[in-house]
């Protein structure tokens, strides 16, 4: 018997699902939920544990015996939004550290929101990362082509070191100009700095992040070193308490990157921890969609609508799309990263109006004060309130009955915010939550669209909180003919899902600046070399070495255009052949992505980076697999009816019946209006929408199909 | 408050008077433009009666963001670094021609719009006729764009046949032709020299591409295959748009997406006219020069900006401009309008995100045609499109100051931002690649000061705030070069209560280079005299430059383990400082070039400024110690610290000096009398303040009473006055290396306080300048 861990920590919750495989191949799941404990979330941890292993019946110390623990955590995000961080000294090549003060100029709007990008009198730049004191500039120079043109000269560079131990630096970050293309000086100073600090954390750019441009490699490299010592005293702690209760496998993190590492890999580069947790259920939704083929296609946006943040993701083929960078406040850093974009839209979003104009968000009430119906002490109604207000959750029945909402309180501050427009109450609610669908459905569409794909052609997976609540209305919006909200019944655990789902994966990849005709000797050196790293790292992870599938990727541009296109290319040794193929992959993928004419190939190509990608699977954890109990059946789960009003229907009241969520069986079909009740969740079935209960236990939602 | 008129006015484009027909003189539509439309034209007019406030604000946003993707359309599809870096924008427009939206991208380049579709309008219509799938194309920038190299491509969008509106966009063409590749010719005689200039044209029908026109298109081109590509995309993202918009409409009816639409104008109109009634009446305006209208001149040229404000109108005029000459200082009518609606958008309109179109409608711009700032065919206006920028900032000034009249608009005032230099490097590698493209360094330039707090450092222009900065590894990358520094710079910045963002020094050597040569382009005076105004008795920021240090040690550096933190620190056999248009200085192997990007305008009176600010300036290297006490009167010791005492004693210093400044010569303040109003004291200025006294209301100092002037008058008239060198600035260099009119720097002061009210880089024979005359 093995026990499968996953593990999500929050803000506020930390979830674990804990699988139970037998030999004979059966599963059991289970769910753990605890309170987060900052600063010391391994507590938290160890609670949802223990949780869970009561709901298995088993003591915590027998299921960590022959457990496999993944985790997803928030430590590093949360120290940077916190700004508890390490106190970071930055060596740059000489002349260039103000690269990191002057953040490209306008560049540093690009992710901003367009109101903070309109209003030019109160923009700011952000605090820098390293202050200026604790800059050091270092003299050397490598070129593009990988030249040592300065030679590093030590004697300074270890003048320049100690000055920075003696000002007290925890951590020490170092990115040089074209390290990408030479690594050379950025390892020497490392063995420099060791030398005189041997404790000190310290991150080079080309293992952080070596990809060209500097600006975005160096932010990358801070971060790492903000927040590497914090981390590392969150693992140790972690791995002590883990091992206090008798487990003995290694400990594996969720990357940003869409799968697992070795808590000693994320230990040297926390940076692919941040952003984890939503690229949790990303991976958790590709999952579903290729194994169970739930909403019956391989194209998949997943909207994860939260209290502050919805957080949008796309699956194309079944392959979840990648970006190169991440964003933190206005700092752009490589990160390799699924694309997982967050606009200021959710349950918390706060509606107010201005003019004669009513608005949703983008503040947000968040957690606390929160909306007013939870009676923490929240004045500002929000989407939550407003849905309240409609009858669309049960006021008896919110997380499982655990908060009692109060409907009036909420109704009453509507009324006010409705008021100047000669709006009830009812009228403001059902007005803002069409705004609020509408804007989300606007910044999906508009993701979307920047990826280059077209939204009707995709279903949606809409989960988190809000999930239920917005899944039709989104579908609706965006021309979608199906919704998903997957695992309804376990919806809290989700996230840890995913985690538990992943496979191991490393990412190996190189900044290169080759032009066309590419030399294939340097091409074959830069594979080898990359899959060795992968090879190191996977089986230091204890992966067998048989076990893991390599994935080649190159990215290429056209010489005097600018969209840099990643490819998977073939693996093996190259020649003048395999190059031509190379490219004319490269020219396949852009014109499906741009358009067919959109390249210009006469300027010739170059060859930016190349990646091995390593994979590995490890719980082999498949939601195809998930039982989640008998087919057929008649519906038996209505619980009764309650008044809703529906804004998609002109404001019209109807009674709407109510279903519990979890007394539905596999296969039963609810007839829109309707409205089931998760314990994590509350699903809207409009008017002319048909939801079905899936195997897997997810509500698939058909729109327009009703007869 | 006076009651608002929200009828839609068509003052902003009226230009009564026959001329402006876009052949020699500018095209600007007649108050009966609509007359001329063709028959065949039916205009979709019907809008919803009454369009609820929720369908309003969902419709806003999905317009709002049906426009952006139209702008990631054009740069995904064209993957072009021009247009990556932004240099477009892109709008939706009314069935005759009011910009609903535009985007945060590049302000100005969208005022060709609704002058190009006018035009096609009034004189396409007929035939070649205007159908469902069609798209014109323009770059005359008589008719429809800011100067040739940005295009604009205007599809008009059909609905159950009726003309329902339009989309547009306009966007950087590598090269279009002319006597320099690039398109910034600076030594264009007219505009025979400039790249080719095509008026509109039907380029696509109905859904077709007209193969021969896009030949006639490309043609002059120096890079026709990449200027076709970007074709393709521009028309691609129009045809996304169109196509949106057509399906919202289908949506929605299209009556009420035309109610939201006129809706979204109304309101920008309206909001604007609330904000101009909070404003005083009078007049604002602001003196720029431009240097060299040719290479080789030695002289600058005057414009002035004036602009009127009465009640909730503006009148806008360039009275005072100097006549167009032959050389590349002017600007088209598109232009100059475009700088202006570009500035109110960010300062005074910013909530209705760049839906600023509806303001418009109380402008009535007065400009005389001729002049340097609404030139006439054929004088050459490609290279000027940098002295748009130039206007951008004079614009900037303007609202900034009439802002400061009311406590809410001071908030969001912004002294100007730098000013642009554009070298631009051209010549082989060594591969035998031809490179030729412009450091764009200067979209690193410092912000303007706040009323609140300073400037931005490096923040990138005001007018376009996503303009960036590309990464050096980029740009070594492309070119033949290597960036030895790329810093923020040591008094860069106009020195104030509030300073100014610090601009930055760039410095590069040639690597891997077969032959190098550079161009220089410069915007009004920012390499000689001065780069942003700065506002209420804080200083411009000084000019940047270009300068070529040849012969240098750089290499020998190299080889002892060294990298120069200046170009100062290295010897060389030949120092050259290129003028603001100059024509190919060659840089060889060890030589050194370096530009100097400025900062923005500063804010109020430095000596006010708070000494430990100017303690952590000194320490970040943002202002040098010489300037902490000369321009802030601020004393550190000798091991940095702040000597408090010294620095109360050295600004009394200041203030002393200052008392012995003197009344403005050849100027005889003749008194107007206005009588007491009876209102109360209200500023309209940092330090000046409208008040009764006895039964006369006047301008007064804010801090020490001191009556300046009666309240119509010149308050600068009642100051004290100072003309001394532009070298008084820490850093300023001598404008005489590059002018031959001598150039000053006046400061004036309250006679009773001594607070500094104004300082301005002027031409010594200018009169005393009136920036503000009440009325």
């Amino acid at each position: 018997m093995t026990y499968i861990v996953g593990v999500d920590i929050g803000g506020t919750f930390t979830d674990c699902i804990v699988l139970k495989s037998a030999a004979d191949g059966s599963a059991v799941i289970k769910i753990g939920k605890a309170s987060s404990t900052p600063p010391d979330f391994q507590t938290g941890f160890i609670n949802s544990l223990r949780a869970a292993s009561a709901m298995h019946g088993v003591e915590l110390e027998d299921m960590l015996a022959d457990a496999h623990v993944y985790h997803a955590c928030t430590v590093g995000t949360n120290a940077l939004v916190e700004r508890k961080t390490a106190k970071v000294g930055l060596l740059t090549t000489r002349g260039h550290a103000d690269s990191i003060f002057i953040m490209k100029a306008g560049g540093r709007l690009k992710w901003m929101p367009s109101d903070y990008i309109a209003h030019v009198a109160k923009q700011t730049k952000p605090e820098p990362l390293v202050p200026k004191a604790l800059c050091a500039e270092i003299d050397e120079r490598i070129a593009f082509d990988g030249n040592v043109l300065v030679q590093l000269n030590e004697e300074l560079a270890r003048v320049a070191i100690k000055r920075l131990i003696e000002q007290g630096v925890e951590a020490i970050a170092i990115s040089l100009l074209w390290s990408t293309a030479n690594d050379r000086h950025e390892r020497r100073l490392r063995e420099i700095v060791h030398e005189l600090a041997p404790d000190l954390f310290v991150s080079i750019s080309s293992d952080v992040s070596p990809r060209v441009g500097e600006y975005e490699r160096t932010i990358a490299t801070i971060v790492n070193s903000m927040i590497g010592p914090p981390m590392r005293f969150y693992l140790d702690a972690l791995e002590v308490d883990l091992r206090r209760h008798g487990y003995t496998r290694r400990l594996q993190l969720m990357s940003c990157a869409g799968g697992l590492i070795d808590a000693d890999f994320a230990r040297a580069l926390p940076v692919l921890t941040i952003g984890s947790g939503p690229v949790a259920g990303l991976i958790g939704a590709a999952n579903l969609a290729t194994a169970a083929e739930v909403g019956g296609s391989r194209n998949v946006i997943t909207a994860d609508i939260g209290g502050t943040t919805l957080d949008i993701g796309t699956i194309f083929n079944g392959i979840p799309v990648r970006r190169s960078t991440a964003s933190y406040d206005q700092y752009e850093y490589y990160a390799p990263t699924l694309d997982v974009r967050s606009v200021g839209s959710g349950g918390g979003s706060i509606i107010h109006t201005d003019g004669d104009v009513m608005r949703v968000g983008p503040r947000s009430a968040a957690a606390r004060p929160g909306p007013i119906c939870f009676g923490r002490g929240g004045t500002e109604p929000t989407v939550a309130d407003a849905a309240a207000v409609l009858g669309y959750f049960n006021p008896d029945y919110f997380f499982g009955g655990q908060i009692t909402l109060d409907v009036a309180a909420a109704r009453a501050a509507l009324a006010i915010v409705g008021k100047p427009l000669g709006l009830s109450a009812d009228q403001t609610a059902a007005a803002a939550l069409r705004i609020v669908d509408s804007q989300m459905a606007d910044a999906i569409w508009l993701t979307v669209t920047q990826q280059g794909y077209d939204a009707r052609e995709f279903v949606l997976y809409s989960f988190g909180g809000g999930g239920g609540l917005h899944a039709t209305a989104l579908a609706r919006e965006l021309g979608a003919k199906t919704v998903v909200v997957p695992l309804s019944n376990l919806a809290a655990g989700w996230s840890a899902f995913g985690i538990a789902a992943s496979d191991a994966l490393v990412t190996a990849p190189c900044g290169i600046g080759l032009s066309s005709p590419f030399d294939p000797a340097l091409i074959n050196d830069r594979w080898r070399a990359l899959e060795a790293q992968v090879f190191e790292r996977l089986i230091a992870q204890g992966v067998p070495r048989d076990a893991v599938e390599l994935e080649h990727h190159a990215e290429i541009k056209y010489a005097l255009q600018v969209n840099e296109v990643d490819v998977v290319v073939e693996g093996g040794t190259y020649d003048a052949a395999a190059v031509d193929g190379m490219v004319i992959a490269f020219e396949h993928e852009y014109e499906r992505l741009f358009g067919k004419g959109s390249g210009y190939a006469a300027a010739g190509f170059t060859l930016t980076g190349l990646q091995v990608h390593g994979r590995a699977k490890l719980s082999g954890v498949s939601f195809g697999a998930i039982d989640s109990g008998e087919a057929g059946g008649e519906v038996a789960a209505l619980k009764g009816s309650r008044d809703v009003i529906w804004y998609a229907k002109g404001g019209m009241t109807v009674s709407t019946p109510i279903y519990t969520g979890p007394a539905l069986a596999i296969d039963n079909e609810i007839c829109g209006p309707a409205i089931i009740e998760y314990p994590d969740t509350t699903i809207i079935v409009e008017h002319d929408a048909v939801a079905k209960i899936h195997p897997s236990g997810s509500v698939v939602i058909t729109l327009g199909s009703k007869a | 408050m006076a009651d608002l008129d929200p009828a839609p006015k068509l003052d902003q484009f009226s230009a009564e008077a026959s001329g402006w027909n876009g052949r020699q003189q500018s095209y600007r539509p007649r108050s009966d433009w609509k007359t001329r439309v063709s028959q065949n034209v039916r205009f979709h007019e019907e809008q919803a009666d009454d369009i609820d406030p929720i369908t309003y604000e969902v419709i806003r946003q999905k317009l709002w963001t049906i426009n952006i993707a139209h702008g990631d359309t054009i740069t995904r599809i064209s993957g072009s670094p021009v247009l990556a870096t932004l240099d477009f924008n892109m709008s939706i427009l009314t069935e005759d021609a009011e910009v609903v939206l535009n985007a945060p991208y590049v302000q100005l380049l969208n005022a060709g719009a609704p002058l190009g579709i006018r035009y096609i309008l009034e004189t396409l219509s007929d035939r070649p006729g205007i159908d469902d799938g069609d798209i014109f194309c323009c770059n005359d920038p008589w008719i429809g764009a800011c100067h040739q190299m940005d295009v604009l491509f205007a599809a008009p969008i059909f609905v159950e046949g009726q003309l329902f509106g339009w989309v547009a966009n306009a966007g950087h063409q590598y090269d279009l032709g002319g006597i320099v590749p690039g398109g910034w010719p600076q030594n264009a005689q007219d505009v025979y020299s400039d790249p080719i200039v095509l008026p509109p044209f039907k380029l696509v029908e109905r859904g077709e591409m007209r193969k021969d026109l896009e030949a006639v298109y490309l043609r002059q081109s120096r890079l026709p295959d990449l200027v076709a590509l970007d074709l393709r995309a521009q028309i691609a993202g129009a045809v996304f748009a169109r196509g949106q918009i057509v399906a919202l409409c289908n949506r929605f009816g299209a009556p009420t997406i035309k109610a939201a639409m006129r809706r979204m104008l109304d309101q920008a109109q309206r909001a604007f006219q609330q904000k101009l009634l909070l404003i005083p009446d009078g007049t604002w305006t602001e003196v720029r020069y431009l240097d060299d209208a040719l290479p080789g001149n030695r002289a600058a040229q005057r414009t002035q900006l004036n602009v009127t404000k009465k009640g909730d109108r503006l009148i806008i005029d360039n009275a005072g401009t100097d006549r167009e000459t032959p050389g590349v200082n002017g600007i088209p009518f598109t232009s100059w309008s475009g700088s202006i609606t570009g500035i109110i958008s960010v300062s005074m309109l910013y909530e209705q995100l760049f839906a600023y179109g509806g303001s418009e409608r109380q402008i009535d711009y007065r400009p005389t045609p001729g002049l340097l700032t609404c030139v006439n065919h054929p004088t050459a206006v490609s290279g000027g499109i940098l002295q748009a920028v130039t206007m951008m900032n004079a614009a900037q000034a303007v609202f900034s100051r009439m802002m400061a009249c009311d406590p809410g608009l001071k908030e969001d005032l912004v002294a100007p931002c730098s000013d642009f230099e554009l070298p631009v490097l051209v010549g082989y590698d060594d591969r035998g690649n031809f490179f030729g493209q412009a450091l764009l360094d200067a979209f690193a330039g410092g912000s303007g000061a706040r009323s609140f707090g300073d400037g931005i450092n490096t923040s990138g222009p005001s007018y376009s705030p996503l303009s960036m900065a590309l990464n050096v590894e980029l740009i070594e990358q492309w070119y033949p070069i290597l960036y030895l520094y790329r810093k923020e710079d040591a008094d860069g910045a106009g020195a104030g209560k509030w300073r100014g963002g610090t601009g930055l020094r760039s410095a590069i050597t040639p690597y891997r280079a077969q032959s190098m040569s550079i161009i220089t382009n410069t915007a009004g005076q920012s390499v000689s005299a001065q780069n942003a105004p700065g506002l209420f008795g804080g200083y411009p920021s000084v000019a940047g430059h270009y300068v070529v240090r040849r012969g240098t040690n750089l290499a020998d550096e190299m080889a002892q383990r060294r990298l120069p933190d200046s170009i100062d620190s290295l010897t060389a056999d030949e120092t050259v400082t290129l003028m603001a248009k100059s024509n190919g200085a060659v840089l060889g192997g060890g030589d050194v070039f370096e530009l100097r990007v400025g900062g923005g305008g500063g804010y109020g009176d430095p000596i006010e400024r708070a000494p430990d600010l100017v303690l952590n300036d000194v320490r970040s290297g943002w202002v040098s110690h010489a300037a902490a006490q000369s321009i802030y009167g601020v004393m550190l010791s000798a091991e940095g610290t702040l000597d408090a005492a010294a620095t109360a004693s050295r600004r009394d210093a200041l203030r002393e000096e200052r008392s012995h400044w003197q009344q403005p010569a050849g100027h005889h303040a003749g008194r107007h009398v206005k009588p007491a109003s009876g209102e109360p004291d209200r500023a309209v200025h940092e330090y000046v303040v409208a008040t009764d006294r006895g039964d006369e209301r006047v301008l007064a100092c804010s801090k020490c009473g001191h009556s300046y002037c009666g309240y119509t008058d010149n308050y600068k008239a009642g100051a004290l006055s100072h003309e001394g060198p532009v070298m008084l600035m820490p850093t300023a260099q001598d404008p005489s290396y590059y002018n031959d009119q001598p150039i000053v720097l006046r400061r004036y002061c309250c006679p009773g306080c001594q607070v500094q009210l104004s300082v301005e880089v002027v031409r010594a024979d200018e009169p005393l300048l009136a920036e503000m005359m009440l009325t």
